[in-house]
């Protein structure tokens, strides 16, 4: 099994989403979280004056998955969180040790 | 002390085990037939009472001191749910010693061998001589003792304490009953109107009850004027929502197996059908519950509110002030004077909200229950006769501290729905999706006081929207708009658009102006689009921005539909507007102003679209469809937006066979604001001049825009107020306006004698609150221009300077969009030089030379 973490933009969380449903991942968790990334945030003007805004809101999606399912998850994030333009995101993958449901106990793959 | 089985558990027809066993049966009979109230609740605090009784009698203890077990809190009470804690005050009637201890465990460990919950206090009556201030659950707790069994003579010297005619205990635990009312109603923000209510916490709910009753005793020992009056016919009311929330809670207990008491949407579908709610199916069933939870929480609310406010510590004894002609503050409460005058005189009701908006208090629960009485005997105009009324209305429905408060008792009473009817299809209109928390009409009040919070900002974030709404001139459309946003969902279909169609009798009947109704219909009707925008598209894209600064036309647009939706979406619960949203918001706010002010320049008018043609099919007949394309081709989109069809054919006539360097005006005046149009061949300075001229009648220029077709024809649009009256104590003030205008313009009269003379006056302002300066040229937002940005302190002739020296640098001004903030101007140019963009040579000198112009006041214009 293999923790799935995509920080990606917050408008292409629905389609991610629905990319991620057909390609058989049916869990997802969704924090809202800020990035500060290699463009080192940017500054805005507004009536003349500077702001620097050095975070910019993003998404991170969490999705633990089957191995079997890991390549197709990641390019379903890929295709449709990609814009072509800085700041489209990142995907990581790790292991995952094992993975418990709470209602009923199952364990391993079965618990996904 | 165990129980009698090694294994821990009773045995036998009588054991304590078998007879808490039976007491839940009998209990949860009861409830599965939703009679789980007050009387089952009794009966079940009985059992449990023979119960301590039972294991009391079974200890081995011998403890040297008397002890009495007393039963506090809800226990106290005799209002044990099937799940409820066992709160219990083991009151030792002297010292605790190692055989007391051992009788504390002697009572404790069966009870917590049966399952139950305990919430146990363990106390000498020497400790009880003085309340403990610094733990008020137990000082409110103990308000509600009762003897359960032992030393009776220990319970009633406890008594004397608490109940006693002293005053400590009670002024203590009264402070103690308000201090922990105050925290849970901040918990629950403040609402009775919870979409999924705990039945126990939430305002209007059980602790509502039991705080009600501790205040009565209280008041029942005393005669003190600091506690309020007993109850009296309310009784009946209190005591039927009391019983009505307790069997709910009961069927909750049942249901969940623990002590848990929020009535969640499922949970709301099994109480309906127990109680056997009116309805055919199972919404109608919730519909009909709810609806009578709210009738509750409402009486009991409002008898809580009473009493609070009742025992409100006075400065001075009952402090009575005249406030207006029938409406008096009395205890730091609003009255009318003459009830039977106001009684004949609704249009005077509104002013009592005033005066307690204005006073920073409440309006007398008397006052309110009285306009109920009588306002079903009026029409909504009754309330809204003429100018007067409706003027007084806009003004209370400008954002501000207490709004909010004010609404929502005239919603209680009833007064909103009768001023404006269409409120009412949503009293108490549950809408049931994973977000709301709050009813449609709760959740439409709350975006108001949202919107009201704005003005005084508690974070860093919420500033720069505070700021926004500083800088409108109009913030109570937004507060109509919210007010009318949702009542569309009355209904299950698109509820903006039926919004915008119950907005529009509300509004005609304000007469407010054309405009002014357009703007609140297009906050209505788009209220979801900027979260939408903001969130679910690519805000990094330019067409994005485009296409939303499109939709809301103008900046004032964008600053109310930016304001509505923080307000709207902080509303829907108390953690929804997230400071990520936040910044998701400002983010596209910033963007589109941006492109609305710095990126206007690009978008011209094609005469090929929609409202060309439509212009062009409505036109007068002395205006020709030649003459509607060639006026508007080459002029920026902003210019439909802005102006209405009637004024684009008025400015069609003012250029129509201008001469080289004839110059038309037209001067209108709107309440207390001038607007100004000039039209003109272009050349020259033409901008400087006309800033100029209004700069030597004293005229404070709000807002203006310069623009110029592809007949180069130059309009000019300003709106200004005479700040020294010119206009207004002068009969010829306008002719002499319109004439030295015409004179400036044309080149026959010059302009820079005639405003030496008025350098003095500059210099008297110099020192006044001063702007930091800002020149910014902007090279992004327009491929055509350069884009020049200036922030600047309004002061005398700003404009007329900066025209000026941007003339002298050979620049040609082809837009300008000017708009004043108080003390601050904010003026956006688009410049070119020989047709093309600014060169970062020229750039830079002309910006030397701005920022020396601005701030050396001494400057000649």
């Amino acid at each position: 099994m293999k923790l799935i973490c995509a920080i990606i933009k917050p408008h292409v969380l629905d389609d991610v989403r629905d990319e991620l449903a057909k390609a058989g991942v049916q869990g997802l968790t969704v924090t809202e979280v800020k990035g500060f990334g290699r463009q080192k945030g940017h500054t805005e003007i507004y009536r003349g004056a500077e702001y620097t805004v050095d975070f910019v809101p993003k998404v991170k999606l969490e999705a633990v998955v089957a191995d079997a399912l890991v390549e197709a998850a990641s390019d379903a994030i890929i295709k449709t969180a990609r814009t072509g333009s800085i700041g489209d995101g990142k995907v990581f993958v790790s292991d995952v040790g094992q993975t418990i449901r709470i209602r009923t106990g199952e364990v391993g793959d079965e618990a996904l | 002390m165990t129980l009698d089985n090694s294994d821990g558990r009773d045995s036998g027809k009588n054991s304590i085990a078998n007879c808490l066993q039976e007491a839940r049966k009998t209990l949860a009979t009861e409830i599965r037939q939703a009679r789980g109230g007050v009387q089952a609740t009794q009966v079940y605090s009985t059992k449990i009472d023979h119960l301590l009784g039972r294991i009391r009698s079974k200890s081995t203890a011998s403890p040297d001191s008397p002890v009495a077990l007393v039963a506090i809190g809800g226990y106290g009470r005799s209002r044990l749910c099937l799940y409820s804690d066992i709160d219990l005050l083991i009151l030792f009637g002297g010292p605790i010693a190692s055989n007391e201890e051992q009788l504390v465990k002697d009572l404790l460990h069966p009870l917590w061998d049966l399952g139950l919950d305990v919430g146990q206090q363990v106390r000498q009556i020497d400790e009880l001589s003085h309340p403990e201030t610094d733990n008020p659950s137990f000082l409110v707790a103990v308000a509600d003792a009762r003897f359960v069994t032992g030393d009776a003579k220990v319970f009633n010297q406890f008594i004397q304490h608490v109940r006693g005619p002293e005053a400590i205990w009670r002024q203590a635990t009264i402070e103690a009953l308000r201090v922990l009312v105050e925290e849970r109603y901040r918990h629950f923000n403040s609402t009775i109107y919870q979409l999924e209510p705990d039945v126990k916490e939430a305002p209007g709910a059980l602790r509502d009850v039991a705080a009600i009753r501790a205040l009565a005793s209280l008041a029942k020992a005393s005669d003190s004027p600091i506690v309020p009056t007993p109850l009296g016919r309310l009784d009946d009311a209190l005591s039927e929502a009391e019983d009505f929330l307790l069997r709910i809670r009961s069927i909750l207990h049942l249901d969940n197996g623990r002590n848990l008491n929020t009535l969640s949407h499922d949970h709301q579908e099994t109480v309906a059908e127990r109680f056997g709610s009116p309805g055919s199916e199972t919404g109608g069933q919730v519909e009909t519950l709810m609806s009578a939870y709210f009738h509750h929480a409402r009486i009991i609310a409002r008898i809580l509110t009473t009493n609070l406010n009742e025992i409100s510590p006075v400065s001075g004894p009952g402090r009575r002030r005249r406030i207006a002609d029938n409406i008096e503050c009395n205890n730091q409460l609003i009255h009318f004077i003459d009830n039977v005058r106001a009684s004949l005189q609704p249009h005077t009701w509104l002013e009592v909200f005033q005066a307690a908006i204005d006073e920073g208090c409440a309006v007398a629960q008397e006052t309110l229950a009285f306009m109920e009485r009588h306002g079903d005997r009026y029409p909504t105009e009754a309330f809204l006769p003429g100018t007067k009324a409706r003027d007084q209305l806009l003004h209370f429905l400008k954002p501000k501290p207490g709004l909010y408060e004010r609404l929502s008792e005239m919603h209680e009473n009833r007064l909103l729905s009768r001023i404006f009817p269409e409120f009412r299809k949503i009293y108490c209109r549950v809408i049931r999706d994973f977000y709301h928390k709050y009813t449609v009409d709760e959740h439409t009040l709350l975006t108001i006081r949202n919107l009201c919070e704005l003005t005084d900002p508690n974070t860093a974030a919420r500033n720069r929207f505070g700021g926004v709404l500083a800088e409108l001139e109009q913030p109570e459309l937004i507060v109509l708009a919210l007010l009318f946003h949702d009542v569309g969902k009355w209904t299950n279909k698109n509820h903006a658009e039926e919004s915008v169609r119950m907005a529009r009798g509300p509004l005609r009947r304000l007469k407010i102006s054309i405009d002014s109704i357009q703007t609140v219909e297009f906050l209505v009707r788009h209220h979801l689009q900027m979260s939408q925008t903001a969130f679910r598209r690519d805000t990094g894209d330019l067409e994005v921005t485009r296409q939303f600064a499109r939709l809301v036309g103008t900046e004032d647009r964008l600053k109310m539909l930016c304001l509505l939706t923080v307000a709207d979406i902080q509303a829907v619960s108390p953690e929804t507007l997230t400071p990520w949203k936040e910044e998701l918001l400002w983010k596209l706010y910033v963007d589109t102003y941006n492109h609305l002010t710095l990126g206007y320049g690009d978008e011209l008018i094609a005469t090929s679209q929609p409202s060309v043609s439509e212009l062009r099919k409505l036109r007068p007949p002395e205006i020709s469809e030649h003459q509607v394309t060639e006026f508007l081709e080459g002029l920026p989109q902003r210019y439909l937006r802005l102006v209405d069809t009637q004024t684009v054919y008025r400015h069609i006539k003012l250029s129509r066979s201008l001469e080289p360097t004839q110059v038309r005006l037209s001067l209108v005046q709107d309440n207390d604001v001038w607007e100004l149009s000039v039209v003109t061949k272009d050349r020259p300075r033409i901008f400087s001049n006309i800033c100029g001229v209004l700069s030597y009648f004293g005229m404070d220029i709000l807002r203006g825009q310069a623009m110029s077709n592809h007949q180069e024809v130059v309009l000019d649009l300003f709106r200004f107020i005479d700040a020294d009256r010119f206009l207004a104590m002068n009969r010829s003030g306008r002719s002499d306006l319109t004439t030295l205008l015409e004179g400036v313009v044309s080149g026959m009269v010059d302009l820079g004698t005639m405003l030496k003379g008025r350098e003095a006056a500059a210099q008297a302002n110099h020192n006044k609150l001063r702007v930091r300066t800002v020149v910014h040229f902007d090279h992004h937002y327009s491929d055509r221009y350069t884009v020049l940005e200036v922030v600047s302190t309004n002061q005398w002739g700003l404009l007329h300077r900066i025209s000026r020296v941007i003339s002298e640098h050979g620049c040609d001004i082809e837009l300008v969009l000017i708009s004043t903030e108080g003390n601050r101007a904010i003026d956006v140019f688009h410049l070119t030089s020989s047709g093309k963009k600014l060169g970062p040579d020229k750039e830079e000198n002309l910006s030397t030379d701005l920022k020396q112009a601005l701030t050396s006041p001494s400057s000649p214009p």
